[in-house]
Parts: C-alpha cells; structure tokens; sequence
C-alpha cells in the first residue's frame, strides 16, 4: 500500500514536470519584436514603453495571425547605448547584431538613436535579413542607400520624421511669422552634429535665402554646452527678430531660460527636444513661455483634438504608466510600428522577411500620426494635412504653462502670438 | 555688446574660480590631484536633486545634507583608497580617475540622463547693467567665489585647522615633528574639497543641467585654471579664471562659439610649454630657471 502510494506521487511529478518543460500541447511560440536602441534616454526609455503598450493590446485580442494560426507577441529590448557621448557605433552595432542573433526577432522596431549607427548598421540588418522600422535617427542618407540598392536594403523602414521633412516643417512655421509678423532676421543656433547642421544648412538655403530673409548669424555648438549668454547677447545687439534653435541635447533647454532672463526681445522658434513634453515647463522654472517649439510626430509628447487618435494615444500611456509622454520624438511612430509589423505579418501569412518587407511596403493606414505610407526610400511621407500624410506639430509654450499647437494650419489651435516687450514689424 | 562681454566675462571667470577652488586646495595641501572631483560635483548634485525631488525636502535641507554626505565621500575615499598609495602621484591620479569614472558611469547606467535633472534657482529674478540683462544667480555665483576665496584665506590664517593645512603644505616633514598628523590633514583636505565641489553644483548648476558627461567637463575646467595658475595657488587660480572666463566670452562673441570649448585647453598646453609651473606655480620653479 505504502509502495503504491510512493509510486503514484512520483508518477503525478514527473507529469508535471514534463508539462512544465513541453509546456501546454498545441501552444506556439511567441513572434519576438525586438527593440535594439538607446534606452537611458528619454526617446528611447519612451519608445520602448509604448512598443510594450502596443504589444499588450494586440496580445490581449489573441495575437498575430500567421497561417491560420493566433501567435502571441514578445518584446525583446536590448540598451545599445548609442545616444551616449563616446560609444563608439561597432559597440552599438554589437548590441544590435546580438539582438538579433540570440532573440531572432522577426522585425526590429526603433532601432539606433544615432544616424551614424543607423547607416552604419544597415548592412548587418540587410546580412540577417531582419526588417526593421526606425523611428529614431533621421538621416537622409539611410533613404539614399535604399534607393541605390533596394533589393540589399529592402529590409530598412523609416516611420519617424527626417531631417528634410523638419527643414520643411521649420521652413513652413519661418513663413508663417514673415506672413503674420513681417520679420526677416533670423539669428540660427544649432547642435553641431550632423542632422542638425543639415537641418539649420537646410533651412538657410531652402527657405531664408530664397525668401529674402538676413541670416545675421549661424552659430554651431559642442554637444553638452550649456551657456548661451554670449550668443543671446549678440542675437540682442544684431537685432534678430527671431532665433532658430535646432538641438536635441538635454542641457538645450537652458537656452531658452537663459533667453528669458536676460529678456532678448527676438521670438525663440524652432527644435528644442527637451521643451516638447508638459515636464518642461516646471524643469525649466516656468521660463519658456513664448516659445515656439516643434514636436516629430503628432501623438509623441502632444495630442490634437483635430487627430483624435492622438488624443485617445496619449491619455492611454498616462493611464497606464502615470504620467504623460515626454519625447516629442519616437513614441508615436514606435507604437504604430508595431501594428504595421503585425498588420504585415498577417497579410503575408508566413514570418519570412521578405514576404514581411514586401507587405510593410504596401502599409497604408490612418493612426495616431496621421496617413502613414511609405515612399521608395522606404520613408514615411510627410505633410501637413494628416488625411493624406503622416504629421508632425509645432506649438507654442504660454505664458501660463499650456500648449498650443500652431502650425500646420490644418491642426493649429491658435495663431502665433509675440512675447512680451516684441512688436510686429508690420 | 562689448560692456554685455565684459560682464559675463567676470561671471564666467567666477563660476570657473567656484569650480576650480576645491580641486586647488585638496592639491596644494595633501599634493593629491582629486581627479575624482568632477564626480563628486555632480553625486552632489544628483544626492540634492533626488532629495529634493524624490523624496520631497526642502532644497536648503536637501543641500544641506548632500554637501557634508559628499565630504564624508571624499574622506572614505582617502582612507580606504588613497591612504594606501599617499606619496605615489600616478597611483593617486588612477586610482582617484577610476573612482570618479566609476562614479560617473554608474549614474549613466542607472538612467540619470535627460533635461529633468537640474537645481532649482537661489534667487529668480534679473537686473539690467547697461543694457545688459544678468539674472541674480550668476551675481550671486560671484559672491560665493568672492566669500570663499576670502573664507579660505581667513581659515588658513587664523584656526588652527588652517595653520596645520599650511604647515603641511609647507613641509611635510617638518609639519610632523611639530605633532601635526599628516595623514589625517590630507583626509580632510580631500574631503574639504570634496565639500568645496558639492558647495560649487549647488550654485552653479541651477544655470545649466546635471548630467554625467558635465563631471568631465568640470574636471577639465578645474584642470585647466590649476594648471595655467600654477597648482596649489589660490592666488594662481582666481587669476587663470579671469584670463580663461574672459578668453572664453571674446571667443564666443568675436569667433565663434564652436571654438569656446578648445580655449581651455589651448590654455593648458601654451602655458606647460613656456612654464610648465603655472603662472604663479613653484613646484618646479628652480628647473625652470636652470
């Protein structure tokens, strides 16, 4: 009796134990998506929160379905460090190669921070055959190299803002204020690293020269500078009735503090990443009202009640992480990213890359973010109507700690409106 | 625009004398290069942000509790590292380097990276000089550095603390016979100047941000005005912050601000080439005349 009894606990533990290794019969593996990118910073740490927000809904409708077949989603991150000052683009390559390569995902999404590694990267991407959606860095020259050899680099999406569409954003609110204020001297300051010493180059010749603009000055700046005084002051003595930013350094926000203080009468407009989120206003002592700011993608950082699955976008990631979206760059495209990944794998029926790339290729389809379709550089197409394009937002900080979203005009809540001790030229 | 630059180059060159102070008077009393200082400028002000906004004091208590937690920092370390290798410069330099790298790099890995980390403002409001707008917290970096330099002066003249540091600072040796503890002086000027870059963070970084990378900087600008004004001088310092905070404002003005950041450094290198001692340095003053 007693042997028998034995017998029986060991015939129920190895049972178990055996369904803990096989695990339930029938149960497929889950699709992995992985999330290679610089995650101590802001973008990045947001982006990835919103591609697990993205996979948790999709996960509790059942999954993905591949042949028949409801698979669940899986998040694989891995922190390639990128963004950071000194990390050389091989050591954030090996991030991504060994994402890749111990994870097999079957899509990337986000992707590198800097253009330097998103470029440098697209041969690794190309060698394992893995497509992958960027939403972060935003060079040109990644569309460039798609275009001159599709068939290698098929595999390379971008569905963020590129630095020609910022030129065309930033050119558009420039107009604006000629149009609405009649000022034509613009006082440029910018990171100096490459994307934005295009944008600002950009600007300059597409827009200021073309439209009789006095550039009074072009100013680059190391990263991690954080005293702007001298350039304020020179902005100050010039003239300059407007002074165009381009920065995505945490320090940059000084510059419009320091701007405040010392009461430069010149109208602050253009990039400042850490300005895009409602944090700023307290971080920034309640020193950036008047300016003009913009954000990447509609949904990252703002919402428009004009676009209202922004709004419904936005609200969702406060409910659940409490607190709201800071990056006015790569949250909103991250979390689309990953339907249009899903939307694909389902149309195509299989996981292989190809067939994948092929229907990621076709996406047309109206998110937080407007129209999102992607052109032969497998860019996403920019506009400023989001029936028919992908939108991005310029606003304007007010005096009492609100945004107001000013330009395109098809989203734009109220119209430009000049600091304190600022007279219109007109 | 020439007065605006006048003026915020006396600003700057006081931020530089309040940055640089604590790093001189650690070297110029045990001979320990603290390259561990930058670092020990932004723990202090990481401690103060997170115990002003994390755990919700009061800045003045968040200030004054992150100022003597980086002090007792700065003495731990020289107990437990630098004691062992007192008197060996190049072990001192590595072994403090690796403390502040691994300081600095810790924060890195932990997330503290992005434009929310900065230090409220003592006093928020601006005065028109000229028709040169300066807000009251670089007026009042100015009168830190003025009070410290003569705080520093008044403590080395007349306690007996100062006396033991400036006698150890004289002669080693000398100081011993006549019962001073040297080790135990050395420990507590580190740890003064470890207290001296806490005190530096509090009024210097509600005009900018606190990263990690700002640690390298500081230790650099600390660096450069030691170097140029001669280690160990404070004499040497004050006067190495007016020529490199004023060279750095007539650049940024009259250049460009994209040459700002070599001023410093070009700084260093003409004045280690024709007087390798500082401008008012005598460690190897009689090399040099020979």
């Amino acid at each position: 009796m007693k042997s028998r009894s034995i017998w029986c606990c060991l015939m129920i533990i190895a049972a178990l134990a055996s369904l803990m290794v096989v695990g339930p019969a029938g149960a497929a593996e889950p699709i992995v998506i992985g999330v290679p990118t610089s995650l101590g910073f802001l973008e990045g740490k947001e982006s990835h929160k919103v591609v697990q927000m993205a996979v948790s809904e999709i996960n509790a409708k059942g999954g993905v379905t591949v042949g028949g077949q409801k698979r669940l989603l899986e998040v694989s991150s891995m922190d390639i460090r990128d963004a950071a000052p000194g990390v050389p683009v091989p050591e954030a390559l090996l991030g991504i190669e060994k994402n890749i390569l111990e994870k097999k995902p079957v899509g990337i999404v986000v992707g590198p921070f800097r253009s330097e590694a998103l470029v440098a990267g697209m041969d690794l991407i190309s060698k394992y055959k893995t497509p992958m959606i960027g939403t972060i860095a935003m060079t040109p020259a990644s569309e460039a190299k798609v275009k001159e050899d599709p068939e290698k680099y098929k595999y390379v999406f971008r569905n963020c803002l590129n630095a020609v569409y910022l030129v065309k954003y930033l050119a558009g609110t420039m107009e604006a204020i000629n149009k609405e204020f009649g000022f034509t001297k613009v006082y440029i300051m910018h990171q100096d690293v490459a994307w934005a010493r295009a944008t600002a180059d950009g600007v300059k010749k597409s827009y200021f020269e073309k439209a009789g603009w006095e550039v009074l000055e072009q100013e680059a700046y190391p990263t991690g500078t954080s005293d702007f005084s001298s350039a304020l002051m020179k902005a100050r003595s010039k003239g300059a009735q407007v002074i165009m930013p381009i920065f995505d350094m945490p320090q940059s926000g000084i510059l419009v503090k320091q701007w405040k203080s010392m009461g430069v009468p010149a109208l602050m407009a253009g990039f400042i990443s850490p300005l895009a989120g409602t944090d700023a206003w307290k971080s920034f002592d309640a020193k950036i009202g008047g300016a003009v700011n913009c954000v990447f993608e509609m949904g990252s950082a703002i919402a428009s009640d004009k676009l209202p699955k922004s709004v419904e976008f936005y609200n969702k990631y406060k409910k659940i992480y409490g607190k709201e979206l800071q990056a006015g760059h790569g949250p909103a495209p991250a979390y689309e990213s990953v339907y249009i990944l899903a939307e694909a794998i389902e149309r195509a029926g299989s996981l292989d890359p190809d067939a994948v790339v092929a229907q990621i290729k076709k996406t047309d389809r109206t998110g937080i973010m407007g129209r999102i379709r992607f052109d032969e550089g497998n860019q996403v197409i920019y506009g400023f109507d989001p029936k028919e394009t992908a939108v991005a937002a310029v606003f304007q900080w007010t005096d009492d700690g609100k945004r107001r979203i000013v330009f395109p005009e098809s989203l734009a809540d109220s119209k430009i409106q000049l600091p304190k001790g600022l007279k219109s030229a007109k | 625009m020439f007065l605006g630059t006048i003026i915020y180059g006396l600003l700057n060159s006081a931020v530089l004398a309040v940055m640089a102070i604590g790093f001189n008077l650690t070297f110029g009393i045990s001979g320990v290069a603290n390259f561990a200082y930058g670092a020990m400028y932004i723990f202090s002000a990481y401690l103060s942000w997170t115990l002003f906004n994390l755990l919700e004091l009061p800045y003045w208590l968040a200030v004054c509790a992150s100022i003597p937690t980086t002090m007792a920092l700065g003495a731990l370390m020289y107990r437990f590292v630098l004691l062992r290798v007192r008197g060996q410069a190049l072990s001192e330099v590595i072994a403090t380097f690796g403390i502040g790298l691994a300081i600095l790099e810790l924060f890195n890995y932990l997330g503290f990276v992005g434009f929310e980390y900065t230090l409220p403002v003592l006093i928020d409001d601006s005065i028109m000089i000229g028709d040169t707008m300066v807000d009251w917290q670089r007026i009042l970096v100015t009168g830190v550095a003025g009070l410290l330099v003569a705080g520093l002066w008044a403590f080395t003249h007349y306690t007996r603390m100062g006396l033991a540091f400036r006698g150890i600072a004289q002669d080693e040796r000398t100081a011993l016979t006549l019962g001073i503890e040297s080790d135990r002086i050395a420990m507590l000027s580190v740890s003064l100047g470890c207290g001296l870059a806490a005190l530096a963070a509090t009024v210097i970084i509600p005009l900018g941000s606190i990263s990690p990378s700002e640690g390298y900087e500081v230790l650099i600008k600390a660096l450069a005005v030691c170097i140029i004004g001669g280690l160990g001088s404070t004499g040497g310092v004050i006067v190495a912050s007016f020529l490199i905070g004023f060279a750095e404002r007539f650049t940024d003005t009259y250049i460009s601000s994209h040459w700002t950041m070599i001023v410093s450094l070009a700084a260093i290198l003409l004045v280690l080439g024709f007087k390798p001692s500082g401008l008012f340095g005598r460690q190897k003053e009689l090399e040099e005349r020979i």
